[in-house]
């Protein structure tokens, strides 16, 4: 069992910057709940992996616009795992060359609507 | 039930009786297996589609059942007409013609390369669409389950699904794009690209666009 805010915690500080980062997601706080200590111990090295550019992000054309930025400002680092029969996955959104803005977490249904509003297959 | 099986493919004779008996618990007129459940002997998952507008769940007590609901406005995809080609249905299969456009070509191969190089020899789930669109767009020929697995274990590794994608795209493109719309196309994923030149994901994608749009091609 892993405290959600910890998690977040533990998240923002891997990232270290001044900009607030969003933690998104239907039922976040239940999926981190229900974390073993191994598995949210990947996502942070993960976490390290994408601060220290090891892991490659999405990168899409497109001049779509995404809050207050446009889609092909943007990377996506895409994280997926699985718990029982469900599956998840984690996409954590950065702005080129700048900060991190979003941290998603959530089922398959979850990130279908997230995936279409950053133009993701 | 019927029995989908083009190719005349060796399918394990007990499981199309166990198929028949998983379609019948599942409450819907439209529901199909495929996949290595129907061909190897050693299975992992039994792939179960429901087709349904109905936002249900559907439960079995079966371990190793994998059931995706596939949505009506999905009838035309490339996945569908891959999936359905090759397997055993309940009822006849709803079938609508097939709509797949050089872009969503373009965006599966967009995010295949970088999961490609995330994953390395861990790729075999996350090429799927990969392998068939390239197939498709280079032999007309939609794979089914069956054929799309024999084509992925002819690979080794990752490096050589990324001189599959080096070798066999470029000619694609540039047959089937207007010269002029494929500069504009890919000069633009290339300008994308082009910032974040320090991921070899992107440093692959943005020598690809460009091996595109010069259009002379060796072999």
């Amino acid at each position: 069992m892993v405290d959600p805010e910890i998690f977040k915690k533990r998240i923002e500080e891997k990232i270290s910057q001044d900009y607030n980062i969003e933690f998104l997601g239907k039922n976040f706080n239940h999926i981190v709940n229900s974390l073993s200590e191994i598995k949210a111990e990947k996502m942070y090295a993960w976490v390290d992996d994408v601060f220290n550019e090891k892991i490659r992000p999405i990168v899409i054309a497109s001049k779509k616009s995404y809050g207050e930025w446009v889609v092909n400002q943007l990377l996506t680092f895409r994280y997926q795992f699985s718990m029982g029969n469900t599956e998840y996955r984690i996409l954590f959104v950065k702005v080129k060359n700048s900060i991190y803005i979003e941290f998603h977490l959530g089922d398959h249904k979850y990130y279908d609507k997230v995936r279409k509003d950053l133009n993701l297959r | 039930m019927i029995i989908y099986n083009p190719h005349n493919e060796r399918i394990v004779k007990e499981r199309i009786e166990k198929a028949e008996q998983i379609l019948n618990q599942i409450p819907a007129k439209h529901c199909f297996i495929t996949g290595s459940f129907l061909y190897k002997e050693n299975y992992k998952d039994i792939d179960i589609f429901v087709i349904t507008r109905s936002k249900k769940k559907f439960k079995l007590n079966k371990k190793k059942a994998k059931i995706t609901i596939i949505d009506f406005n999905n009838l035309h995809s490339l996945f569908y007409h891959s999936i359905s080609k090759s397997c055993i249905a309940k009822n006849i299969l709803p079938k609508k013609s097939l709509k797949v456009t050089i872009s969503d070509y373009w965006s599966i191969i967009n995010e295949a390369v970088p999961t490609l190089l995330n994953e390395k020899n861990k790729y075999h789930k996350n090429v799927r669409f990969l392998i068939l669109y390239t197939e498709y767009f280079k032999t007309n020929n939609i794979l089914d389950t069956f054929q799309l697995n024999k084509k992925i274990e002819e690979f080794k590794s990752y490096k050589e699904i990324l001189k599959y994608i080096e070798e066999t795209i470029p000619p694609i493109m540039n047959q089937k794009i207007k010269s002029s719309y494929l500069k504009k196309f890919f000069y633009t994923q290339a300008g994308v690209y082009k910032d974040v030149l320090q991921y070899d994901a992107q440093r692959f994608l943005y020598q690809l666009s460009h091996k595109i749009t010069r259009g002379t091609f060796h072999g």
